[in-house]
């Protein structure tokens, strides 16, 4: 079950001519500015070690549960952690990790897709069979349970999210390498004989994984979410982690310290919604109905 | 092709994919843990040889891997889940108890999801690039971008503890016992029984969780309502409707939206799902007793049998909304009958 569906292939080549490209971002404002946000996010994550005013874990009892105020510009936490340092350094474990969960996904998926729809058949037919089992899955709680299985830390949150969510990438792949087959640079790298392996990984590939790619960028705001979603539940870093789902989910037992929960709750809203509108304005610009 | 065909053909591909879902389930239950009995039993049990044995025996675990999954599914078609870890229940006792409150809270949310996105997809695609139409669309992309948590956080702030409008957590106030039990669903059972308060309560504690799902599931039928009606209103017989000099708003609603609620409502078995697997979060912050705020206090404490039970019972009411979205199909779209 996911919200996004693949795309259908684009039937224009994703690579335009530079001009048209920057006439296309000056009728979507929204790509730069959502990539404006992303940018900033990850500057400030990278930098975090140097801008943050205090380590994430040094704790400052007695400054616990301050509102913001000058010396801790967003308040502290239950042991006097500092909100601001501990939601620059969450940048550094929610962006890789959603990073992660896409790119194993765009690979793994790409691969599964590739030879299915490649071989064909009876293995097409199988894989498809499969892959609708995943979807009628919930989401979020095939993940609770893959993590619950492996045990709770960010790498099984990142293996769960990969297991929920490939499907979406082997059906786009399938549906790209089925059109792309028939191509006539297909037929002649055959007739010059190219075996199988060669057509799928120097042919088709380059020829199928813009798209993929594509997908992948509008897909990360859910990876995110549900990455945060798993660590709010307890099942992804440890509890002291200053990652955002966790920092809420402790968050909500100091329901009136609302600094707790809601500058890393934004911290999530405003990336996840940075990516969304990239996502959909990138959407909105290859989509030839809508220009 | 009549309707009993078409409803036959559909079940047919239901019963595969109800096996598949059991297959998966299987796999991850027994597959995927390094040992499934320590992700099985509680940790007291596990020294007790005894125990251990019994576990082994009844799940066939020292079995080749497709007896064990014969094992599996004899087990749970006599509604075999395995024991929670957590509340030492069957765990097809503890979903039957739970489910009614999910229910309740789903299809209130699932209602004012249609309500919200319907409203703004409309609004949306008929001043389209309009002011409106920005409003709406950034609207809806908080609807799929705030994490429902922090929504229900904020929900609960603004309009519990600052305004006091709604009710907070929970599903009946402290002092109010709950209807007798018909449904399950507390509204319709204080209806039933004539308990007014308690209908004005349990429909006021209603409200938050039920906003908190609903607009984010809005945010997604927002976007499909805008995108179908504005290809639908580029169609010839509209441009015929609007000839015969129909007034706009009849246009819109009547010749324009029918047909572009078709793809929303192919969609509602997907959204269903999908409210179900959000109400985990939104459950868990609202105190909500469903099957929602068991799976989060099942996960928070490793209790392995009872987060597979949920997800298994989600997955199955996802085939059967599915099931039902694609006979309700058949009354929508009459194309489906000449194929």
């Amino acid at each position: 079950m996911s919200l996004i569906t693949p795309p259908a292939t684009p039937s224009t080549p994703l690579t335009v001519r530079r001009g048209h490209r920057l006439r296309h971002l000056r009728r979507h404002p929204e790509i730069v500015v959502g990539a404006l946000v992303v940018i900033a996010w990850i500057v400030l994550s990278l930098l975090a070690p140097w801008i943050a005013p205090y380590h994430p874990l040094e704790q400052h009892i007695a400054d616990r549960l301050q509102p913001p105020n000058d010396t801790y510009r967003l308040g502290t936490d239950e042991l006097g952690r500092d909100i601001l340092s501990r939601v620059l350094y969450g940048g550094r474990i929610t962006i890789p990790a959603g990073l992660a969960v896409i790119v194993i996904n765009s690979i793994f998926g790409w691969l599964i897709g590739a030879v299915a729809g490649f071989v064909g058949g009876i293995w097409d037919e199988i894989m498809m069979r499969v892959t609708e089992l995943f979807m009628a899955f919930p989401t979020i709680i095939l993940a609770m349970a893959v993590t619950a299985a492996l045990g709770p830390d960010i790498r099984n949150a990142v293996i769960a999210l990969v297991i929920v969510r490939w499907t979406n990438y082997a059906r786009l792949t399938r549906g790209l390498i089925i059109e792309a087959k028939t191509n006539e640079y297909v037929e002649a790298a055959r007739a010059l004989g190219a075996k199988n392996p060669y057509l799928l990984f120097r042919t088709l590939l380059p020829n199928s994984i813009a798209p993929v790619v594509v997908y992948g960028s509008l897909d990360i705001g859910n990876a995110i979410l549900l990455f945060a979603g798993l660590s709010f539940l307890g099942l992804g870093p440890e509890p002291s982690s200053p990652e955002w789902g966790r920092m809420i989910s402790i968050g909500i037992h100091f329901f009136d310290q609302w600094w707790m929960w809601l500058f890393p709750g934004l911290a999530i809203a405003s990336l996840v919604m940075a990516f969304n509108f990239i996502g959909d304005g990138l959407r909105d610009m290859l989509d030839p109905r809508t220009r | 092709m009549p309707l009993y065909k078409y409803v036959l053909r559909r079940v047919l591909f239901a019963v595969p994919l109800v096996l598949g879902i059991t297959v998966v389930a299987f796999l991850i239950a027994n597959a995927v843990p390094a040992d499934p009995i320590n992700a099985n039993l509680p940790q007291s049990a596990l020294g007790n040889e005894r125990l251990v044995a019994a576990f082994r025996e009844k799940w066939g675990l020292d079995q080749p891997l497709h007896v064990q999954y014969l094992t599996y599914l004899g087990n749970l078609v006599q509604g075999d889940m395995g024991v929670s870890i957590r509340t030492n229940n069957p765990v097809f006792d503890d979903l039957r108890q739970f489910l009614p409150a999910t229910v309740e809270l789903a299809t209130v949310a699932i209602f004012v999801g249609l309500l919200l996105g319907v409203t703004f997809g409309i609004v949306s695609a008929v001043w389209r690039n309009s002011v409106v139409d920005y409003a709406v669309r950034v609207l809806a992309l908080i609807g799929v971008s705030f994490p429902v948590f922090l929504l229900a956080l904020i929900g609960l702030t603004v309009l519990h503890a600052q305004l006091g409008w709604v009710a907070g957590p929970g599903r009946l106030g402290f002092l109010l016992s709950r209807p007798p039990h018909v449904t399950g669903l507390f509204t319709v059972d204080a209806l039933l029984a004539g308990q007014w308060a308690t209908f004005r309560n349990a429909a006021s504690h209603l409200v938050l969780p039920s906003l908190v799902l609903g607009l984010y599931v809005s945010g997604i039928i927002a976007r499909i309502t805008r995108s179908s009606l504005l290809e639908v209103l580029y169609t010839d017989y509209i441009r015929t409707a609007r000839a015969k000099g129909q007034r706009e708003h009849a246009v819109v609603l009547r010749h324009g939206l029918s047909n572009a609620l078709i793809p929303v409502v192919t969609l509602l078995g997907v959204l269903y799902g999908n409210l179900l697997a959000g109400a985990v979060l939104t459950e868990a912050i609202f105190a909500w007793p469903g099957i929602g705020r068991y799976a989060y206090r099942a996960a928070t404490s490793q209790d392995f049998p009872a987060i597979m039970g949920v997800s298994m019972l989600i997955a199955f009411i996802y085939v059967v909304a599915n099931f039902i979205v694609d006979v309700l199909y058949f009354f929508l779209d009459p194309r489906i009958r000449y194929v």
